[in-house]
């Protein structure tokens, strides 16, 4: 099974590089990005990510503002929303309704349950892609 | 704008302001006296103003009346006499002197004047000597000496003449009417005399009495004064009359006296002109004698009395009234201190949030980094300190996640609360509740009692996040109490708006002075081993009641336990529970 591409984008360069690191020793592709502008500029560029961390406190253009843009690029680019703030869990509360995000993890996650994310993230945009394929 | 203070607000001065005395007692004390007096002193000043208003108006009316009877009563005499004076000179004119001298036709004349005035007693003629010459009436008195009789020489000097009431030699009294006229068979002036009886001046006088007088009489106005006609006070003609007259001889002079009983006598005396006579009228107060003091005393007691009640009634309600301001107050003030309570807790949530949010970001990387050591440590073969320094590592990482276990209570306090309303069985909900604790409970040796209100309302409210509540505070309550204790939990209907839920222990009890701070972050008493609390369950209970619209309260005192009573709406007042959220600044 081909490696998952995942795009950390966190303006806390510390953390964004760690978790890269964390999660290559997982096995997974990791890229960090430092802000939304360089995601949005990777993503257009490449035929990456499959599964994007995006924090949601953010200089500029903020996190749910480049989940917008990303899922309107491409609706089947996972995006797992990260938050060290109160604001991020009611996205987490309300269900199957997330603006468009897989789902949201307040910081400092657990590596274990974050890679069970990305595992699951991983599947759906799988199955998503494989019914694209049938239609 | 600044608004003039207005008389009340100066009388009321320091009775208004609030904030530098408030809880004073003193504040009060001078509010009910202020209060009681400006009440008082409505009451009394014009009661008194109105009765001196209405006793000067009665005394006026009185002297008026008085003044027009004395007037009346004075034409009326003066008409009486010169009626009879009339017909003296009537008489003289129509007849000569001969005729008149003449005893037949001085006794028809008589018998003629008599039949048309009965209250003439005689007439007779007397000469210029003083010498009666002809007779007409009842007694033999010709040849009688008038000269030195008062009617005799005040002849001379003029026409008419009205004499003292005297006995004479009749020995009854009476009084004298004469006129002068001229006997051109001597050249002299003679006489023309009537007597008229005083008893007919007395009947006289009682036709022009009044009821409203109390006593009409004639006294002589020269020399010693005598009554020259009958009076009730002072007794029958020619008695003495124990008071001097006026020195004022034209008009009427009113005075007033005193009586025995120290009742008002008003006294008005008027000269009658052309007669030896002053009319007295006397005039009582409209009570007088034993009435009058018989009146004074009951209307004293009645005055005394009312007044008495008066000054009750206003006592009564001036401390009913300050008592209400006092209860207003104090409630006000408790509103004061709880909304300052609220805002207290509230700008601390918003700091402890803010203060959470910047140290999450740090504690991420730092949990980050620490993964990353145990992971490459994982990957890295044996040295010489790896047992060491994973150990170490690990301490470094339950460290950061206790650091992560506050952070996110405090996020989840500060962030917004989306409320899924539902109709709850409140009840129910605290048999669920305490399904998930009566295990602890039961190994604790603690026993749990239901008291549940029978036939609640159902509310409208969150249920994960009541749940949450009540968890806290029965936890809290097995904590307080140890081993071996009791805990009673009740649900009662409030009023028609609410539900109240105690949560009461039997634990070792909070301290008054803490009680105050129990509601914010990070205050705990639990420091003791495992028990070691975090400081937020309450904090973040207190914070989820005030979202669902409710209160909380405790009463407490060591040593016997304590009470929590929480109070939730029926119906939640979304668009104030909004407002509350909004103000109270947690939904950052």
């Amino acid at each position: 099974m081909a490696q998952v591409k995942v795009l950390i984008v966190d303006d806390e360069i510390e953390f964004a590089n760690t978790l890269a690191e964390r999660l290559n020793i997982r096995g997974f592709e990791t890229t960090a990005c430092f802000c939304t502008e360089d995601a949005l500029a990777l993503i257009h560029a490449k035929d990456f990510p499959d599964v994007v961390l995006l924090d949601l406190k953010m200089p500029r253009m903020d996190g749910m503002e480049a989940l917008n843009e990303i899922k309107k690029y491409n609706p089947f680019i996972e995006v797992i929303l990260l938050t060290g703030h109160g604001a991020g869990l009611p996205l987490a509360s309300v269900g199957n309704n997330k603006h468009g995000a897989f789902d949201c993890v307040m910081k400092p996650a657990d590596i274990n349950e974050l890679t069970a994310k990305i595992n699951q993230a991983m599947a759906r945009r799988q199955a998503n892609l494989n019914k694209g394929d049938d239609e | 704008m600044i608004n003039k203070p207005g008389w009340i607000q100066r009388i009321f001065h320091d009775v208004e302001d609030y904030h530098k005395t408030l809880t004073s007692p003193e504040r009060y004390k001078r509010f009910r006296r202020i209060l009681f007096l400006v009440m008082t002193a409505t009451f009394l000043i014009p009661l008194i103003l109105t009765t001196m208003l209405s006793y000067y108006a009665y005394r006026s009316q009185m002297l008026t009346n008085l003044r027009w009877n004395a007037e009346s009563a004075k034409r009326t005499i003066e008409a009486f006499l010169s009626e009879f004076q009339n017909v003296l000179v009537y008489t003289v004119n129509e007849h000569t002197y001969k005729a008149l001298v003449d005893q037949d036709s001085l006794n028809k004349l008589y018998h003629r004047l008599k039949s048309h005035y009965p209250g003439l007693v005689d007439l007779g003629i007397i000469d210029h000597e003083g010498i009666q010459r002809a007779y007409a009436g009842p007694f033999d008195l010709i040849g009688k000496d008038y000269s030195d009789r008062e009617c005799f020489k005040a002849i001379s000097s003029s026409k008419t003449f009205v004499g003292k009431v005297e006995m004479g030699y009749r020995k009854v009294p009476h009084f004298a009417i004469a006129v002068s006229f001229f006997n051109t068979d001597v050249g002299q002036n003679w006489v023309f005399r009537t007597s008229i009886d005083v008893t007919t001046l007395d009947k006289y006088i009682d036709r022009i009495s009044t009821g409203a007088l109390s006593d009409i009489f004639l006294v002589s106005r020269d020399g010693e004064p005598l009554l020259q006609s009958s009076s009730q006070q002072y007794g029958a003609p020619l008695s003495p009359y124990p008071f001097e007259l006026p020195d004022n001889r034209i008009g009427i002079t009113i005075t007033e006296d005193r009586g025995v009983w120290d009742y008002v006598v008003l006294k008005a005396v008027s000269y009658i002109e052309g007669t030896p006579w002053a009319l007295v009228l006397l005039k009582h107060g409209y009570l007088y004698g034993k009435d009058w003091s018989f009146f004074k005393a009951r209307l004293f007691f009645i005055v005394m009395i009312s007044t008495i009640l008066a000054l009750l009634v206003i006592l009564r309600i001036t401390n009913l009234f300050v008592s209400r301001i006092r209860e207003a107050d104090e409630k006000r003030e408790s509103m004061l201190a709880e909304v300052e309570h609220t805002s207290k807790l509230a700008s601390i949530g918003r700091l402890a949030a803010g203060v959470a949010h910047e140290i999450n970001n740090p504690l991420a990387i730092i949990s980050a980094k620490t993964g990353l050591i145990m992971d490459l440590l994982e990957l890295s073969e044996e040295f010489k300190y790896k047992p060491k320094i994973t150990a170490e590592i690990h301490g470094t990482s339950d460290a950061v996640e206790r650091c992560k276990v506050i952070t996110h209570r405090l996020l989840g306090f500060a962030r917004r609360m989306d409320v899924t309303l539902e109709s709850i069985d409140i009840n129910s909900l605290m048999q669920e509740v305490l399904g998930f604790l009566d295990k602890e409970a039961l190994y604790r040796g603690i026993h749990i009692d239901l008291n549940l209100g029978e036939s609640l309302p159902v509310i409208e409210s969150d249920r994960g996040q009541l749940q949450q509540i009540f968890l806290n505070l029965i936890n809290n309550a097995i904590d307080a109490i140890d081993k071996d204790g009791r805990i009673t939990i009740a649900t009662k209907l409030r009023d028609q708006n609410a539900i109240q839920i105690d949560v009461v222990d039997n634990g070792k009890g909070i301290p008054q002075e803490i009680i105050s701070h129990i509601f914010e972050p990070f205050f705990t008493t639990k420091d003791s081993g495992e028990k070691k609390g975090t400081g937020l369950g309450l904090f973040i209970t207190y914070g989820i009641i005030k979202k669902l619209g409710g209160q909380i309260s405790i009463r407490s005192s060591v040593g016997v336990g304590s009470t929590f009573s929480v109070i939730l709406p029926i119906k939640i007042n979304l668009s104030r529970r909004m407002h509350n959220g909004a103000s109270e600044g947690f939904d950052s």
